[in-house]
Formats: structure tokens, sequence, C-alpha cells
């Protein structure tokens, strides 16, 4: 409309078509070009948005991932482990279709707030209890972090065992704890692939044999690939920077599918660990990756999750 | 001469431009909500930071809805709204860009209008007609209305299994209190 009223005058000098022709620009840039939902959101601008879902569940396949429950959301975890006994005696072996062994943990996670997610567990292998404290530090957002960083603080206590074969002692409550601390540090690259690598240290609380660390040092690498929108193929490794000594360990492997719907995760990996616990699969995986009996173990793992808080509710 | 004209011309557009702002009302705190009903489950959402803006000069409407803010009752419902369905990595806003028929700007009561314009969803964009109660009070106009969305207009794409969770028609609420720009 502005520029209208501008053009309309009878153009005298070219000085003044010149001037006429510069106004006319900078009005219509000033206000007639925008439209009224321009107008809105130069008035708002949006902040950046926080990236989701760099990982589906809790855990990656095997180990845990950045992701923290949100605030008031009970999680409960079967990971099941199955595998063949290599050179089985006939006689007693089993009748069992699929495997020989089977090894469980049965967990709860619990979200304290969207950042602090509480976690114990116990597994049916060895009897270890577990529990761990993760702390969402950093949550990646668009143009402003790069990165998600969760800090992971677990315990476990293994109450079978006792034989001269442990790697530690049995006498004290304290010989047998281990503690596992990790810094999850993971950045989803785009829409379908997610990448997380964990230094973690585990300190056991007793040593059996002098030649063994105290202390391992692990990194772990986990990777996620979308393949459809609720099916992904995911992989870890740990790779463990110094080793038992007194036996021979294995890096923990496992190539997986995760397949979620609704409240319902499931988890299918294909791996060499028996043990869920982290301390106990990251650094003491007796066995290598491969298909022979005793080495491939399977593992499910079932998610279900219940939301004990109403958010519409909350203020 | 010609100097002086350009000047008084330029004096007497940057003088329409302040008054024209007069004319627009905006908030950032409208509220927007959704209802799914099925015979399976109940699904509900809200937002109660939808842009908008009006323009009583033109009797026109725009509307920019963020689409992560939604909140549902569960935190996954949230999280699978965002990322599977709305892929808001795509598609972050939903707007809406419109004409009241017919508004009077005297009227001391209520009055029912109609508002002819664009919804776009998802990239998406469908002519609409919504129906409107705008009322004055103390000078802040209040828009409240209901519209339904058809999930297949949009391209939503559904898992067969969670289908009978989701109705095909979804009742949109919305609610805006707009106040005089103090600019």
């Amino acid at each position: 409309m502005l520029n209208l009223n501008l053009n309309i005058i009878p153009m005298k000098s070219s000085v003044f078509n010149l001037v006429n022709i510069v106004l006319t620009i900078s009005l219509s840039f000033s206000s007639n070009a925008q439209s009224l939902l321009e107008t809105l959101e130069d008035k708002f601008p949006e902040s950046s948005q926080y990236t989701l879902g760099t990982f589906k569940a809790s855990r990656i396949s095997i180990g845990h991932s950045v992701e923290t429950r949100k605030k008031g959301v009970l999680e409960f975890q079967s990971m099941t482990r199955f595998w063949k006994v290599p050179n089985f005696d006939p006689k007693t072996r089993s009748q069992s279709l699929i495997a020989d062994k089977i090894n469980t943990r049965f967990g709860l996670e619990y979200g304290v707030s969207d950042r602090l997610t509480l976690g114990a567990g116990g597994t049916t292998l060895f009897g270890v209890f577990d529990g761990f404290v993760k702390y969402k530090l950093l949550q990646q957002r668009d143009d402003k972090m790069p990165l998600t960083l969760t800090l992971l603080q677990g315990a476990s206590l293994r109450t079978m065992g006792g034989t001269a074969k442990d790697i530690n002692f049995t006498d004290e409550f304290s010989d047998r704890v281990a503690i596992t601390s990790q810094i999850l540090i993971a950045r989803k690259f785009s829409r379908q692939f997610s990448f997380q690598v964990a230094p973690t240290l585990v300190v056991r609380g007793s040593n059996r044999f002098e030649a063994n660390p105290n202390s391992h040092f692990a990194i772990g690498f986990g990777g996620r690939y979308n393949v459809g929108r609720h099916v992904s193929v995911v992989s870890e490794y740990y790779y463990q920077a110094n080793p038992l000594e007194s036996k021979k360990t294995y890096d923990a492997l496992s190539i997986g599918v995760n397949w979620e719907l609704s409240d319902v995760m499931l988890q299918f990996q294909m791996t060499n660990i028996r043990g869920v616990a982290e301390d106990v699969f990251i650094t003491q995986t007796p066995n290598n990756f491969n298909f022979n009996d005793g080495n491939f173990v399977f593992g499910f793992t079932g998610i279900f999750i219940l939301h004990t808080q109403n958010r519409l509710k909350r203020k | 001469m010609n100097k002086l004209i350009t000047a008084l011309l330029f004096l007497f557009t940057s003088f329409t431009k302040t008054e024209f702002k007069g004319y627009l009302l905006t908030t950032n705190q409208g509220h927007v909500s959704f209802f799914s009903h099925t015979a399976v489950e109940n699904i509900q959402a809200v937002n109660n930071q939808v842009l908008s803006v009006i323009d009583l000069s033109k009797n026109e409407i725009a509307i920019s809805i963020l689409m992560n803010a939604f909140v549902f009752e569960k935190a996954l419902m949230q999280e699978h709204f965002s990322t599977s369905y709305m892929e808001t990595d795509l598609y972050p806003k939903a707007t809406f860009e419109g004409e009241i028929l017919g508004l009077n700007l005297s009227a001391k009561q209520a009055q029912t209008r109609l508002i002819k314009g664009k919804l776009t969803i998802r990239n998406i964009t469908k002519d609409v007609t919504v129906k409107a109660r705008i009322e004055k009070k103390n000078g802040v106009y209040v828009f409240e209305g209901d519209l339904d969305i058809l999930i297949s207009d949009f391209k939503i794409k559904i898992p067969p299994i969670l289908s009978p969770n989701i109705a095909k028609n979804i009742n949109a609420k919305f609610k805006f209190e707009y106040y005089p720009d103090e600019k």
C-alpha cells in the first residue's frame, strides 16, 4: 500500500527517482513484506529444542544408555541370557530345547526427576544384587549443546560363590562388593543414528590373586540405527584396558535388535556375555564371541513402563 | 522541494506504520488441547505456550503451535507423539493463518464468528473454517472454540497394532486471551 503512495508522485528528476526507489525498497522490507505469522514468530523467537530419543531405553543393548526415566515413571525389566554348555554329558543333559543355562536379572528403575533415576535388580547367576544412581548432567540441544552426558554410579554384591576359583574373597561384606562408575557420552547424529562412548571404572572390594588389578578401566562403545519407526539395530562393545591376569577374559560384544511399542520395549541380543551387572560382564566374561556352544549367548530383555504420575495434573 | 515531499512522505508512512502496530494484539500463552476418544483409551494433551496474533485492522489471525510443548498424561506418550507421529525434528510447528469473518469491534457482548483460513500441520496445508466465540473484556480479546481434525488429512502414520487406540478424528480446543501490544 505504501509503495503505491510513493509511486504516484510525478517524477521530476532522476535524483528524486532514485530516492523514491530506495524508499520504496526500504519500506517494503520494513513492514509490508511480512505476513502476520512472520510478525508473530519474530516477536516470540523460539528457544532451541532439546533432542528427543537419543536412545529409546535405559539400556542400549547390554549396557546403560544416556537415557534416564522421566519423573514418576517406573520401569520393570527382565533381562535373560540363554546359552548351551559344550560337551555336556548326554546322560545328565537336560531336555531343554533352547538352552542349558539361563541367567535372569529382574530389575526396577524409577525416575525421581526427569534427570535422576534410581535402579536396583537381582541376578540369578552368582546371586548378584545391584543398584545404581544415574544423573543426566547435560542434554543435547539444537545449536547449544552437541551431546548428552549422563553420570552413572553403581554397586553390586555377589552373594553366591566362595570357591577358590573366585577372583575376590568372600569373607566380609565389603569383599563381595564391586563399584562401577561410568561417564556416558552420547550424540544423536541423525534421526536414525546415535552413538555413545562410555569410559568406565570398575573397582572390586577384594582381590584373591595378586596379579589382578583391583581397578579396571574400560571404554564402552554403543550405537543405534533405526531401521523402522519402532525397530532399531543396536551394537555395543566394551574394551578392557587392564583385564584380569589370573584368567583369560574377553571383551563384551553385543549385536541386537530393539523393538518398541507403546509401553513395552523388547530387546534381543546375540552376545558373549552371561552376566548382567556391569562389573560382571565388563571385566569377567570368560568366553569369546562366536557361534560355538558355550560361547554364543542369546539375550532377551523385556521392559515394561508404568506411569505413576499424571503429568497433566502436575503444576 | 522534492526533498521536502520525500521527507513528509516518509514521516507520513512511518506514522501510519506505528498506527497499524496498535491494531496488533498478541499472546504467547494461548491454550490448545486435543482429545482422542476410542473404546480402548482416551488420550489428552495440553499446550499452554501457543503463540497467536490478531490484526484488528484487517480482521486477520495467525497462530503458531510448538508441537514439542504438548503435555500428555504419560511421559512416554509425549515422546511418541513428538518422535513417531508428529516428527517434530522435521516439522516443529503447526500454524494457522486466517480471516475472522464479520468481526464487530464495537460489540459489547460475546459474538460468535467464523474464522476461515489455512491450517498447516507437518507441512500439509488444509483449508478450514472454525467457529469461535469472541468476547472483549476490559480491552482483552478472548477467542474460544474447537475444531475436528482428521488424522488422515495430515498423513500421520499410525502402526496398525495401535490404530484402535487412536481416534481417526481428533477434537482440538483453543482459548486465546489477547492483550494489547505494549510497544
